[in-house]
């Protein structure tokens, strides 16, 4: 077993430091996506942006990520997107988890006392200045864990991306049994990875929802 | 030093009308509020007092008509025609200071952070000038042991005149009041009032929609009393609660007397 491990621990490692990397990556990005996509939505034309946006969210959330993640990865040079592995799937992630943040978004700003935005724009703060300091602040203490919940569903589907070829954990973890056909010893340590992992997000994820919460809670 | 009175404005509103699909708010009101005075709205709920008062700074967007302060038209460019631009409607804003029914302050700012906002993000004065400027609107409602807190650990006659301490800091040259004191307890609507009687007094122009009477009895300069989007009766206090002309006047009078078995 000691044996195993040595040959085997290098790739692990490597394997673990990508997994973390597409997940980072993959969530930043459909965060960011995701924000931009309701910003458009909240404010822009509806025929023209909030209708696509809205049919772009049902195809997301309507077919499972390994069909999206092939139809990027396969389908994609025939429109001229070439991708490797890695872009692919970080690429694939961030559209996916995109559709997802965006509408826990609308729901977290659909929250917002209306009241507090006419606050807001009776004292004359420009449309920006509302959505970064008083829409967004006031949003997250109810969207802030679904947010994290859906960033920690989304460190599993990183293992996907080893459909597509990226050398993260999942991948390395199958190399492993199909050379050694050894398979309780690989998947627990895979099962162990991920369980810390998102325990370490959880506990980043609590003490961001104190920062945005500290208000409801603190002592007169 | 920098909370000196500006010069009051005055507000015009011309034949406006305002509808919420076929529900007509406001039918073809037209009226002055003078500048440096009180203009108390009242009316049964569901008169269009708060609409009215919403069309002042263009919250509502009325669909006919001329909304006016001093001579300049709010909300479109010229009477019927385009919006105007956001920066000139948020321009126009700043001089018009607005408190709500529900407070409507900013949950995860504190007192301070709350009237401090606007003077950084919308006056453009530096940290250090804002907070100076947000403590002195918060002394002037006598709140200035609270800056630290935040709207949750205030009580609800605290959080108004937080909330009005934000429309004053701003230093602007009309105030709105849409119901100031009805979401109150009883025993809090003595210190907000007091806050309004004290403004009234340095000469801020006031537009307050209310059903509090007494207020409007004795500190208004004007009743206007609406029913049914409709503008019905205007005058001086005693005018108005006294000497009632109108039918409906009288009897929307009768009806809060008899609520509350008091004379004014």
């Amino acid at each position: 077993m000691l044996e195993m491990l040595h040959r085997y621990g290098p790739d692990l490692l490597t394997g673990f430091g990508l997994t973390l990397l597409t997940w980072m990556l993959g969530t930043a990005g459909g965060l960011v996506l995701g924000f931009l996509l309701e910003m458009a939505r909240r404010f822009g034309p509806r025929f023209w942006v909030g209708w696509p946006i809205r049919a772009y969210v049902e195809f997301i959330r309507g077919t499972p990520f390994l069909v999206q993640l092939f139809v990027l990865y396969y389908g994609g040079p025939l429109i001229g997107l070439r991708l490797d592995a890695l872009p692919a799937g970080v690429l694939g992630l961030s559209l996916y988890g995109a559709a997802y943040f965006t509408e826990i978004l609308r729901a977290g700003f659909d929250a917002v006392p209306k009241g507090q935005i006419e606050a807001a724009r009776a004292i004359g703060l420009p449309g920006r200045t509302i959505v970064w300091r008083i829409m967004l602040p006031v949003m997250m203490v109810s969207a802030l864990p679904a947010l994290v919940n859906f960033a920690i569903i989304l460190t599993k589907e990183t293992v996907i991306l080893s459909m597509i070829t990226v050398p993260e954990i999942m991948f390395q973890t199958q190399t492993m049994m199909s050379e050694t056909f050894e398979f309780v010893l690989p998947i627990l340590i895979l099962a162990l990875f991920f369980w810390g992992f998102v325990e370490v997000i959880s506990r980043f994820g609590r003490r961001l929802e104190r920062r945005f919460t500290h208000y409801l809670l603190e002592e007169s | 030093m920098s909370l000196e009175p500006t010069a009051p404005a005055s507000a015009h509103l011309r034949n406006v009308d305002k509808f919420y699909g076929d529900f007509q708010a406001l039918k073809n009101v037209t009226l002055d509020i003078p500048p440096g005075k009180v203009t108390c709205l009242i009316g049964p709920s569901g008169s269009g007092k708060s609409t009215l008062l919403r069309c002042i700074n263009f919250l509502e967007e009325y669909d006919s008509g001329e909304v006016r302060i001093d001579d300049r038209l709010i909300g479109y460019e010229t009477p019927g025609g385009r919006r105007m631009s956001g920066r000139r409607l948020r321009e126009m804003r700043r001089d018009i200071g607005m408190v709500f029914q529900q407070f409507n302050l900013w949950p995860h700012m504190t007192a301070l952070q709350n009237v401090a906002e606007g003077l950084e993000r919308v006056r453009g004065l530096k940290r250090a000038e804002a907070t100076e400027r947000a403590r002195e609107a918060l002394a002037k409602v006598g709140l200035a042991d609270k800056e630290a807190n935040h709207p949750s650990r205030l009580s609800g006659g605290q959080q108004q005149r937080v909330a009005i301490a934000r429309a004053i800091a701003m230093q602007p040259r009309i105030m709105l009041f849409d119901e100031p004191t009805s979401a109150l307890d009883p025993e809090l609507v003595g210190e907000v009032l007091a806050v309004m009687k004290q403004l009234a007094a340095e000469g801020m122009t006031m537009v307050v929609v209310t059903h509090e009477m007494g207020f409007a009895a004795h500190v208004a300069d004007r009743v206007v009393f609406m029913e049914r989007g409709e503008l019905v009766a205007a005058g001086a206090p005693r005018e108005i609660f006294q000497n009632p002309a109108d039918q409906r006047l009288a009897s929307f009078l009768q009806g809060y007397r008899e609520r509350n078995s008091l004379d004014f």
